[in-house]
């Protein structure tokens, strides 16, 4: 069984002003399913591997063909077994950052 | 989503409304575009989102923000739906009730407030979540644990004021509830129990009031808007046992109700002893259709087949002690003599003790995970599920009745059957978790019309549900018939009485205010 992970404690400040910082925003807001061994990542993993990609590619921050603009589809309508994101979850600005950290691909 | 309109009110009263509330919490924590109506629509819904549409989404940041949003609310007559994270999955999730009440997304609210090392409570904000509070007793290295449910993405608040259900000792999270302070529907602010005194330290120590009790009147209710609470924790065991017991046929559940219930009663278990059936590990493993390639249920030859491959029982009993060694062992000892009265087979035993790692799916040791909610990828594509969950008195004989009689329905209905019971004391919560793929307009016709169906055959047999989805909650509160209803027409004096303008939650478990009792009933497009 996968160990607890820990989140990191999401950033101090103005959660609507641009320039959060990518990575903790999605540990502490995206982490409750897309660290290892969430619901995200068990499913993605399945998929992953479906596509015939290795498993560690269930984890959002290994993927490399992410797009900031799919990243930001995919949260705010939802996808599959992922409910839509709030922008209580995540602010625009939040998941500009976000977006711009997974969206290796542009 | 389009604009749904509270009732009786113009497009201009609403914009009005919308720059009040905007001049309140700041316009960007004003959401009523059509994508924001949308991020607020209920995720599971049986149907069209459409059903129960938010007008809009508003999240203020503090308790003076909140009091001053439900003075405008009743100047404007603009209704506003509370909720604390809006993960009520199964349930609803965010949607309000009624079409065109405004959802108040009390998420921003998300400090833990206080955390007593020493006495074992919490004092918590709505928008701190079971992930957030455990962080924090990691944190803290704080000797604590807590209870979560099955999926514990959403709020600590906001599940127990849903009487929500976890795992643990602690696991009626209702009862950890101690001292409440909430925001009336006049805007007024009050505190219950030892906090009417202010500053007094036992605010959230004892659980009763001076005078009448009102800490659950905020819970599963539309009299105010709670905007902190105590919540009891359980002290971290020095051990845990935990005894798996696989429980080979359907009807077994029987006798094991009637061993583990009079255990519980006399405190020897203190758990709430969760007992699946074997779908509930299924659903993990993969997908539907690669069990059973079929829409029609799973036909029990073939649940036989899969139980042998998988080496499961029908049931599974995973029950957990909690203590020191010795006490964990000696209860143990009692505890497996009882159970091995009907069933031979040993069970298997995993002991953790401090110092031990603690992995993340332990939701008997309180710790959160939302991977339950894979369940919805068993049915594929859009998959969801509503939660039909009548209580039983802890008897086998009631247990078996209503097993039978659910189990006949949803067979019936061609449905698989997914129970699980959760011994809580003196009853059982027995939730059957109905699983469709949204996006299939017969199977989502057919589910609702088996809710109905489960709804008004459980209610002739006498038993009643704990909990409902938005679109069964009129229907629900129609089979509490005691007097006429007295307990509903209770509800609703106080509510006029504190809530003349109907604004907080109209409808939240089929209580409406006079202003919009023209609205019991509607959108439910079921039976009867």
């Amino acid at each position: 069984m996968p160990p607890y992970m820990l989140r990191p404690v999401a950033p101090e400040g103005d959660r609507l002003k641009p320039g959060r910082d990518g990575k903790t925003v999605f540990e502490a807001q995206c982490g409750y399913c897309h660290l290892v061994g969430g619901m995200g990542t068990n499913l993605l993993t399945k998929q992953q591997m479906m596509a015939g990609n290795p498993p560690a590619k269930g984890l959002l921050s290994n993927r490399d063909d992410l797009t900031a603009d799919y990243v930001k589809a995919v949260v705010r309508m939802g996808k599959g077994a992922m409910p839509q994101q709030t922008k209580v979850d995540l602010t625009d600005a939040e998941l500009d950052a976000v977006a711009a950290y997974l969206g290796k691909a542009g | 989503m389009k604009l749904h309109l509270p009732p009786r009110v113009s497009p201009k009263q609403f914009q009005s409304a919308m720059t009040a509330f905007a001049g309140v919490v700041g316009k960007e924590w004003l959401m009523d575009t059509d994508a924001d109506r949308d991020a607020y629509a209920d995720t599971y819904a049986p149907g069209s989102t459409e059903e129960w549409p938010a007008s809009a989404a508003v999240a203020p940041a503090s308790v003076d923000e909140v009091r001053a949003i439900v003075r405008l609310a009743n100047e404007h007559k603009v209704p506003l739906w509370p909720v604390a994270r809006g993960k009520n999955l199964g349930y609803g999730t965010a949607a309000p009730r009624m079409e065109g009440t405004v959802v108040m997304d009390l998420g921003r609210m998300n400090k833990v407030l206080e955390l007593d090392h020493k006495l074992a409570y919490c004092v918590v904000e709505p928008g701190v979540g079971f992930f957030d509070l455990y962080d924090q007793i990691q944190r803290e290295k704080a000797p604590l644990w807590l209870s979560v449910p099955g999926n514990a993405w959403g709020s600590v608040l906001g599940n127990a004021l849903e009487h929500g259900i976890g795992y643990t000792s602690y696991g009626l999270h209702a009862r950890n509830l101690c001292g409440i302070e909430a925001v009336l529907p006049d805007g007024d602010l009050v505190r219950t129990g030892m906090g009417a005194m202010a500053g007094n330290p036992a605010f959230h120590l004892f659980p009763m009031s001076y005078g009448p009790t009102w800490d659950l009147a905020f819970s599963q209710s539309n009299l105010g808007i709670v905007t902190r609470a105590g919540v009891w924790l359980q002290p971290a065991p020095e051990t845990s046992l935990e005894i798996v017991w696989d429980i080979p046929k359907v009807e077994d559940i029987g006798w094991v109700i009637d061993t583990i219930t009079p255990l519980k009663i006399s405190g020897l278990i203190d758990q709430n002893v969760f007992i699946p059936s074997w779908l509930g590990k299924m659903v993990l493993k993969g997908q539907r259709k690669d069990f059973w390639d079929k829409p029609s249920a799973i036909p029990d030859w073939r649940v036989d087949e899969l139980l042998k491959e998988h080496k499961l029982g029908y049931w599974q009993v995973a029950l957990r002690l909690y203590g020191e060694e010795p006490v964990v062992k000696a209860r143990a000892e009692v505890v497996k003599a009882a159970m091995k009265r009907n069933l031979d087979a040993a069970p298997q035993e995993h002991w953790w003790r401090q110092g031990d790692p603690i992995g993340q799916y332990e939701t008997t040791m309180g710790v959160p995970s939302a991977v339950p909610l894979q369940m919805s990828d068993w049915i594929g594509g859009r998959g969801a599920h509503m939660g039909f969950s009548p209580v039983v008195p802890a008897t086998g004989k009631h247990v078996l009745d209503q097993m039978a009689l659910s189990r006949k329905i949803i067979a019936d209905f061609d449905v698989d059957f997914y129970a699980s019971f959760t011994i809580g004391g003196r009853f059982a919560n027995n939730v059957n978790m109905l699983m469709y793929d949204r996006d299939n307009a017969d199977e989502v016709a057919k589910m609702r019309k088996l809710f109905d169906a489960l709804i008004v055959q459980t209610a002739k047999a006498g038993y009643a549900e704990y909990r409902t989805h938005l679109g069964w909650m009129d229907p629900v509160m129609k089979t509490f018939d005691f007097n006429n209803h007295a307990l509903r027409r209770f509800d609703e004096k106080v509510k006029s009485a504190l809530d003349p303008n109907g604004i907080i939650a109209p409808g939240k478990q089929g209580v409406w205010p006079a202003a919009y009792a023209d609205k019991r009933g509607s959108a439910y497009k079921g039976g009867n």
